[in-house]
């Protein structure tokens, strides 16, 4: 079927089956693998995209889905020339991101979390998070870059800019 | 010690932002003209024969290539860590475990090549599963493997335990099991071989030991070595699992996509991941410990089993390690530790971060805790009574004369001892304190030689390529790599790039295990940067006319020493060295020094450096419940020197809360040899919630054997806070648990009993 979506701001067109993951349609037909599968049942939250503002599990979600739809991936966030968003920048000042298999879906989670939520509460951070699994970290450290994150974007709104430094050395 | 710019900070991972952005290509994100995809089928039955695997109506289904069964591989069909191997990629008669694969279909599509499984036709006649270790090892059991049911199995004799108990004013005794628990990373095994026009294959792979799957690919495709590029692709997580894994589906990959003459790519599910591949094994240990009135330790014996599995793969090096490190970080006379790996029908067991040490330390951190309360001494002053220190004897009877930092991680966590050691139950809540200590060889050691390469080159702009032949999973591997690399050249850390591992490219350095990165891998890096410096600084004296002595490099300039404000850019200095004939590119060779020791007593030297810990854990259990929370997690390591303090917390982090898992909540389960939770849905996975406190503090007694003094810190972690979880729940609900994980229903119903 032939299904017109947005996708990071572009209007885009597919003709695949209804049935097809949504996971497969932007890792091989539209090529953005920065969304990544775990464990294609809906457990990992490897996968995850923001869909119409709410974050979903790419791989339970089937195409037909997609008609209308306005689909983030990580690939929207990256930017080009205006560099890392601040929550990409958060996760490496943190030190949240170690073999960075999961980090795309944090990302996009703290992303909807925070367009919702600009000031989230431990809890709420959690609940948002708590579908995104990650093994290397132990979290602590992405626990971190949320609430930094949060704090650059509330000042970014506040001050107008974006902060982020760009230094590579963050003090020991 | 000479000031460091760059080694000691926290500087960000330097391939840290192709994976925030997603751009950083793992093997799933490759694809390749005319590329097909493979499925495994599994057996099925924990133990069987073949009869026959009839594919013709797969075959017959639209997108299918290709069914290969044992009879269609080109080599052996042999693979394992050491020799003589005992696993094949596909059996062709005997089935050893459930997940085994028996047959690769290969199809257009990877549902496809799933569909097509279901109608192959495998007739199988199961045979009676032996499925616990007591079974194994029965007198009349049914041999897993033609030379019996012990994979591997080995003593260690430090001076004499009987005259040891002897010496004792009390004995204890004691019990312990542990279960098994799978690697779970989020990115699942997976392998892509593209055959290439030179007649040569290259395969892309999610791995540790890009090295060690060149030679079983290249054995089993029957080709020479060099005949096989391996290259190790961003890892998403290994932990030791993605060694054999990534060897079978490497050589599955392999034979179809030469038989084909297409690119093959294999990518494992979820369940096969945890059904199908290396877990951490299960363990039964019994414990005796002998003590003086005063708390001096005077003798351990200790007997260790574990669960193997259906093959080998790692199990002979981690009975070696769970041998050495069951008497724990204390100086003990008399030691004896009889570890035995032993074959079960089920999913094989291998190298998973702590490889041996958690299971040991987990029942030897329990008994100094019970040890403890016989004696009526404080469990953190009858450990410091007994710690090691510089020029003690360890298990092995080596003596270290530097770098032995334990008691200062005792040190490190008594205040909060103190502090939360007190606290009062509460009506609905329990309180408890438990403290653990680890103790982890770093290198190779007792597991072979321990040599790695890297090479560096320096461009003409100064700019510096790193390569090296161990592995970054995630551990930050290539981040420790390019500060060393800087500080030695006295260059930002942005111009360093420490390239993928490609064994074409870089030189075999042997496995990325034993938490061996940091300290053998960074020593070479190290020695090969310290060559290309000393072209450099000749260059810059002869530019400044002036003695090699009187120059630094430093901020991406020559210096004079007597005058910061004479500068040259050492862009400039590369390039006339260039011109000039002074090599830019070194290649060098850090061995470690190689283990001696007896192979009977297995007394002698072994690693080249320990790194020690100490973990204290506060929890709050809830009486009606079971529930724990853990209020406080404190984790001391002496890790040498620290290189980077955000990427080695990061470290202590993620393998605290493995440890806290096998602790608390994971378990491979188990039903007639069949595995009931393999998938996320069923498998308790920590999530965001589940995690821990951890706050770390690092002691730095630096070795000789590491760059700028550092040790490894991959590992110990996971082993500390397993036990220290352990021992502080049996304090909180006044009972000790013999058996780990320790779950909320365990809990609720030694509580339940109490009421
Ligand atoms: S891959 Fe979709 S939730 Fe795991
Ligand atoms: S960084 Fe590896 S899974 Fe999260």
């Amino acid at each position: 079927m032939v299904i017109h979506f947005t996708c990071n701001g572009k209007p885009v067109t597919v003709d695949v089956d209804g049935d097809m993951r949504v996971l497969d349609v932007l890792r091989d037909v539209l090529d953005l693998t920065g969304t990544k599968e775990g464990c294609g049942e809906g457990e990992c939250g490897a996968c995850t995209i923001i869909l119409n503002g709410k974050t979903v599990n790419s791989c339970l979600l089937y195409a037909g889905k997609l008609q209308g739809a306005v689909v983030e991936t990580i690939e929207g966030l990256s930017g080009d020339s205006a560099g890392l968003h601040p929550i990409q920048e958060s996760f490496l000042e943190e030190g949240a991101v170690q073999c960075g298999f999961c980090t795309p879906g944090m990302v996009l989670s703290t992303k909807a979390l925070l367009d919702r939520h600009p000031d989230p509460s431990i809890k709420e951070i959690e609940t948002a998070l708590s579908g995104n699994f990650c093994r290397c970290t132990g979290y602590g450290k992405i626990m971190k870059a949320v609430v930094s994150s949060a704090e650059k974007l509330r000042d970014s709104r506040e001050d107008g800019h974006q902060s982020g430094t760009g230094l590579g050395v963050k003090r020991g | 010690m000479a000031e460091h710019t760059i080694i000691g900070k926290s500087v960000r991972k330097v391939d840290g932002i192709e994976l925030v952005t997603g751009k950083a290509k793992f093997t799933a994100d490759m694809k390749f003209p005319g590329m097909l995809y493979g499925y495994e089928l599994r057996a099925g039955v924990p133990a069987g024969i073949i009869e026959s695997i009839d594919a013709s109506e797969a075959l017959k289904e639209p997108g299918v290539h290709m069914v290969l069964t044992a009879k269609d591989l080109l080599g052996p069909n042999l693979i394992g860590v050491l020799p003589p191997f005992d696993q094949p990629v596909l059996p062709d008669r005997e089935i050893r475990y459930a997940g085994e694969s028996i047959a690769l279909v290969v199809a257009d599509t990877r549902e496809g090549a799933k569909r097509a499984c279901r109608n192959i036709k495998a007739v199988i006649t199961p045979i009676e599963p032996i499925l616990t270790m007591e079974q194994a090892l029965a007198e009349d059991a049914r041999k897993i493997h033609p030379q019996g049911n012990v994979t591997f199995s080995r003593t260690l004799t430090k001076g004499n335990v009987e005259q040891g108990f002897a010496e004792a004013d009390v004995v204890i005794e004691g019990s312990y099991t542990t279960t098994f628990q799978d690697h779970c990373y989020i990115e699942p095994e997976i392998a892509c071989a593209v055959p290439s026009g030179d007649n040569r294959i290259t395969l892309y792979v999610s791995c540790q030991s890009p090295f060690h799957i060149r030679g079983h690919v290249a054995a089993n495709l029957n080709v020479p070595a060099s005949k096989v590029k391996v290259v190790q692709a961003y890892t998403g997580g290994s932990f030791g699992g993605k060694d054999d894994a990534a060897v079978e589906i490497g050589i599955l990959a392999g034979t179809a996509a030469l038989k084909l003459g297409r690119p093959v790519t294999i990518a494992h599910e979820r369940e096969e991941s945890i059904a199908g591949t290396n877990v951490r094994h299960a363990a039964e240990i019994a414990y005796k410990t002998g003590a003086r009135k005063d708390g001096t330790i005077t003798a351990r014996q200790v007997k260790v089993l574990l669960d193997g599995g259906a093959y080998a793969s790692e199990s002979p090096f981690v009975t070696m390690k769970a041998m050495i490190h069951a008497s724990g970080p204390y100086a003990i006379d008399h030691i004896e530790v009889e570890s035995t790996s032993v074959y079960t029908n089920k999913t094989y067991a291998g190298a998973f971060r702590g490889f041996g040490v958690p299971q040991v330390t987990f029942a030897s951190e329990s008994e100094i805790d019970e040890l403890a309360k016989h004696l009526g001494i404080d469990p953190l002053e009858l450990r410091r009574k007994n710690g090691l220190k510089a020029g003690d004897k360890t298990a092995t009877s080596q003596v270290y004369d530097q770098s032995v930092g334990y008691l200062q991680t005792l040190d490190a966590v008594e205040p909060s001892l103190r502090e939360t050691g007190t606290k009062e139950n509460d009506g609905r809540y329990l309180y408890g304190t438990g403290i653990a200590s680890v103790i982890q060889g770093i290198s190779n050691g007792a597991e072979g030689v321990d040599v790695v390469g890297a090479s560096v080159q320096m461009s003409q702009d100064a700019s510096v390529l790193v390569g090296c032949g161990l592995a970054e999973m995630g551990q930050g591997s290539r981040t420790v790599f390019s500060q060393i690399a800087a500080e030695v050249l006295g260059i930002p850390v942005d111009w360093v790039t420490v390239r993928q591992v490609d064994t074409d490219a870089v030189h075999d350095s042997g496995p990325t295990v034993a938490s061996r990165s940091t300290t053998v891998g960074g020593m070479a890096v190290k020695q090969a940067a310290e060559t290309v410096r000393q072209s450099l600084v000749k260059m810059a004296s002869l530019m400044f006319k002036t003695d090699e002595s009187m120059i630094v490099l430093k901020e991406g300039f020559a210096v004079l020493t007597v005058d910061d404000t004479a500068r040259i850019p050492l862009r400039d200095v590369a390039t006339a060295a260039y011109w000039t004939g002074f090599p830019l590119m070194h290649l060098a060779f850090s061995q470690a020094e190689p283990a001696d020791f007896d192979h009977d007593t297995h007394q002698g030297r072994v690693y080249i450096a320990y790194n020690f810990g100490t973990h204290l854990m506060h929890v709050k259990v809830d009486r009606y419940t079971g529930e724990v929370e853990v209020l406080k997690h404190v984790a001391s390591h002496d890790v040498g020197k620290v290189v980077n303090p955000m990427a080695a917390s990061g470290q202590v982090e993620g393998a605290s809360l493995i440890g806290f898992a096998l602790g608390h909540m994971e378990k491979v389960e188990y039903k007639d040899g069949i595995i009931q939770n393999p998938t996320f849905a069923d498998y308790a996975f920590p999530s965001i919630r589940d995690r821990i406190p951890t706050e770390t503090i690092f002691v730095e007694d630096p070795t000789p054997h590491g760059p700028y003094g550092a040790k490894g810190i991959g590992e110990p972690p996971v082993a500390a806070a397993a036990a220290a979880f352990a021992n502080a729940v049996s304090q909180a609900v006044g009972h000790r648990f013999t058996h780990i994980p320790i779950t909320r229903e365990d809990i609720a119903a030694v509580l339940q009993e109490e009421v």
